[in-house]
């Protein structure tokens, strides 16, 4: 008699701690390999001087990247963030405008803005049912205007001690950068333990089932939403901090460099796979690639075509894994 | 516990319910019957809060409730058993288990390995051992049948609706179910069960409810009916009106038009040879996922072939394309009639012209004129009910959309066309419609492969049927040996006679 009629898989027990480990581990190897290959190139490159350099550069890109892959998770995609940036870097150091006292309440302000515009996002989101894609395109739009039509050049400063921020150091290692490390170890966390975590990750798998299974869909939209606006502004006083002033178009590059790290790191843009550690990962490896590009002295153009290129790659690749 | 009276609901273009009664006892098992299309996922997700009723009124515990999504349903102890799984693939069994309610710490945080522990011991209680750690993905269909049915066991529900659950599953997890569905029984759950198989509304159920088309029909006991008796409730008339008589005998020696050998996709498809004879219809039959839909979809180059061939007209493609197949006579109506088949945002003139623009062409520029008038003839011969050839189809009812599609490539294929579960989502009246168009092809000597999971059309319409089961066509009936019985056989249980 059929004792039991369940098919058994064919493919030998795969577990998710390894799919995820291996991922990890491909990101791992390669910056790996462009750490001896960039030891070839300069014997300054391999340093611990350098290497700490490169840690200290990962920070903007890694906090912008980390809202990025919450919106992915769930399916969508965060297109204002370049926008958002600009915008918000400018009303930064112009309303600071070198004056002390302005320091922690602008920042606060600008803080909650950023949580303001992702929250309208996010609810442009649920409300309008229109994509994400479009929506934060829209709102994208909209603020890098606001951004112009507050200033067309550098605005405003900030006193000394501010760049503190993007370049204090203790002990030789950046704080900033080890800021942003906790915070994704703690975001690793939360994802992996709470229910909220879960949730976001169960949205992007399957949006429908979420909804019959009565999980609640919009209101973690729009969390991921207000996240990634919150990651903007901490992003954008970052690069005040690091560039003294805030420009118009600070943030221009940062809508595709957000997603490049998320899609290194094994997220896939269909969202409900991946994680926040690969993202980080995977924005250590594009600042040692970019850092890599410049001792070979290529030029800041070409490093841009060089990440539309890993992005490809990325997603092929990874595509390819699952087929397989 | 749970009743429901006056129920209706529309959607554009269909009234889905009018007027639904269903009451429901603790410690009952109460069958919900009728055909496809009756309404039952309908009011199942009216019950469990997706949609809202447009009139109606649901009382639980004898309150009137109204429910604002699931998750207020949900936490009122009404737990659903969707036909459409309600899974996470790329997360764990034991997360998907316990999603929504998961176990946790003092501290808040999510307590996995307990999650762990408990997925085990529910799923032991259904007699199985798994991975709870394992992707969903990665499970049979069966097994994910089995996840969906554990989580309505961690909790005792007070109300548990359970929408064809057995449609994957066979032989002893059936049996594990109605063990287990008989215990929630005991402890005064309400269970509404829908199944297709009479057999087991028999074996199982208390009392059950008939709808059809929307509209309450009865409620009885159980005891004392007769399959005939609620085959008769359910279809309202003879099932000899609902599939057409032949409009001609099919030929004694049918030529063979079509024949697939080994055919092999990935691992949905493992190794299928079958043959379409002119002026025949030929059922494909088989649980959903069983590798149905890609074996035609291969046959027609919609998907790659790893292996295989298939001969038709005489040539012999180890590779084809759609526009090879196209070229060749070869229609194919897909089961997404939205998503693959029509544009839905068009007129019917321009639909039904789509996979035959050469017809509606004079020179390079198309031919409106013509085109509205093919489209006129259509429309009058199979009956489509619109207001013209200038009607946007997505304006239209499923069963008109799905004539509109038949139209099209009745007129593009003269060899094979292939027809992937055609009644999905069509009333009564547009079946009987769509069942006498296939006959009308068929003598005109088209060969015709149908793809459905719906037992009596099969029976009812096929002249041949091969059946299908993970990957492989596991039989082949013939004339008075197509019987729902045969072919269910076929379909669920291991090929051990053969």
């Amino acid at each position: 008699m059929s004792v039991t009629t369940i098919a058994p898989s064919p493919r030998a027990p795969a577990r998710r701690i390894p799919e995820q480990v291996l991922r990890l581990g491909i990101v791992v190897i390669l910056i790996a390999v462009i750490i001896v290959l960039g030891c070839v190139v300069s014997d300054r490159f391999g340093t611990m001087n350098n290497l700490l350099n490169v840690y200290e550069q990962s920070t903007d890109l890694a906090l912008v990247a980390l809202g990025q892959t919450l919106t992915i998770l769930t399916g969508g995609i965060d297109l204002s963030v370049g926008s958002m940036i600009s915008l918000l870097s400018v009303l930064t150091s112009g309303l600071i405008n070198s004056n002390g006292d302005l320091v922690l309440p602008v920042c606060a302000g600008v803080l909650l803005l950023g949580m303001i515009i992702g929250l309208v996002n996010g609810i442009g989101i649920v409300v309008l049912r229109v994509h994400p894609l479009i929506v934060t395109l829209g709102t994208g739009a909209m603020l890098q205007g606001l951004a112009l039509l507050y200033t067309m050049e550098p605005a405003g400063g900030v006193p000394d001690g501010f760049d503190f921020l993007a370049y204090g150091r203790v002990a030789d290692i950046s704080v900033g950068a080890s800021i942003v490390l906790v915070v994704y170890l703690l975001a690793s966390f939360l994802m992996r333990r709470t229910a909220t975590g879960r949730h976001i990750y169960a949205i992007g798998d399957d949006r429908h089932a979420a909804v019959l299974l009565g999980l609640p869909v919009r209101r973690l939209t729009v969390l991921v939403y207000t996240l990634s606006g919150l990651l903007c502004a901490m992003t954008a006083i970052y690069l005040v901090a690091r560039f003294g002033s805030g420009q118009p178009y600070a943030g221009a590059n940062y809508t595709l460099a957000s997603v490049t790290p998320v899609v290194v790191g094994g997220t896939m843009l269909s969202g409900g796979r991946g994680g926040v550690i690969g993202t980080l990962l995977g924005a250590y490896l594009i600042a040692i690639l970019n850092d890599f590009l410049n001792f070979l002295h290529v030029s800041t153009e070409i490093q841009l075509v060089v990440q539309g290129l890993i992005i490809m790659l990325a997603v092929s690749a990874y595509h390819e894994g699952k087929k397989g | 516990m749970l009743s429901v009276s006056g129920i209706r609901k529309a959607f554009p273009g269909v009234q889905a319910l009018a007027g639904v009664d269903l009451e429901v006892r603790a410690g009952e098992i109460h069958a919900l019957v009728g055909e496809n299309g009756a309404g039952k996922s309908t009011l199942t997700r009216i019950i469990a809060g997706v949609e809202r009723p447009d009139a109606g009124e649901i009382r639980l515990n004898q309150e009137v409730v109204q429910w604002h999504g699931p998750a207020q349903a949900k936490a009122a102890g009404i737990h659903v058993i969707y036909q459409e799984f309600v899974l996470f693939p790329h997360l764990t069994v034991a997360e998907n288990i316990f999603l929504g309610r998961m176990p946790h710490n003092r501290l808040g945080f999510i307590d996995h390995a307990q999650a762990e522990r408990r997925s085990r011991e529910i799923l032991s209680r259904l007699g199985i051992t798994m991975d709870v750690r394992r992707q969903v993905r990665l499970l049979s269909v069966a097994d994910q049948q089995m996840v969906e049915i554990a989580k309505a066991l961690v909790e005792t529900p007070k109300v548990l609706i359970l929408d064809e659950p057995t449609a994957v599953i066979a032989g002893r997890e059936v049996d594990l179910l109605f063990d287990r569905l008989r215990r929630l029984q005991e402890a005064g759950v309400a269970i509404i069960y829908i199944s297709h198989r009479l057999d087991e509304i028999f074996a199982l159920c208390d009392r059950l409810t008939v709808i059809k088309d929307g509209q309450w029909i009865a409620t009885r006991p159980v005891a004392g009916m007769t399959r005939d008796t609620l085959i008769t409730l359910m279809v309202g008339r003879d099932l000899a009106h609902l599939f057409p008589a032949h409009e001609r005998p099919p030929p004694a020696q049918p030529e063979i038009v079509l024949q697939a050998q080994d055919i092999h996709v990935g691992s949905r498809v493992r190794g299928c040879s079958l043959d379409l004879r002119a002026g025949v219809i030929t059922g494909l039959a088989g649980m959903v996922g069983s590798g149905r839909s890609e074996l035609a979809m291969a046959i027609f180059g919609g998907l790659p072939m790893e292996r295989g061939a298939v001969t038709v007209g005489g040539h012999t493609f180890r590779r084809i394309t759609p526009g090879q197949a196209i070229a060749l006579g070869i229609g194919f109506v897909t089961e997404d009639r939205k998503g693959q088949g029509l544009a839905m945002l068009q007129t019917v003139g321009a639909n039904i012209s789509a996979a035959n623009l050469d017809s509606v062409r004079r020179g390079i520029m198309r031919d409106g004129a013509r085109e509205w008038q093919i489209a006129e003839e259509d429309i009058g011969s199979y009956q489509i009910a619109c207001r013209g050839p200038g009607t946007l189809v997505s304006t239209m009812s499923g069963g008109n959309q799905q004539k509109v599609l038949i139209a099209r490539w009745a007129r593009a294929c003269h060899r094979v066309l292939i027809l992937d579960e055609p009644t999905r989502g069509v009333d009564v009246g547009a079946r009987a419609e769509i069942y006498r168009i296939m006959r009308g092809l068929a003598a005109r000597g088209i060969a015709i492969l149908m793809i459905s999971s719906e037992l009596p059309e099969i029976v009812g319409m096929s002249d041949r049927v091969y059946v299908m089961r993970e990957g492989s066509i596991t039989g082949f009936l013939e004339k008075d040996a197509i019987t729902e019985e045969a072919v269910v056989d076929l379909a669920t249980h291991d090929r051990q006679a053969a």
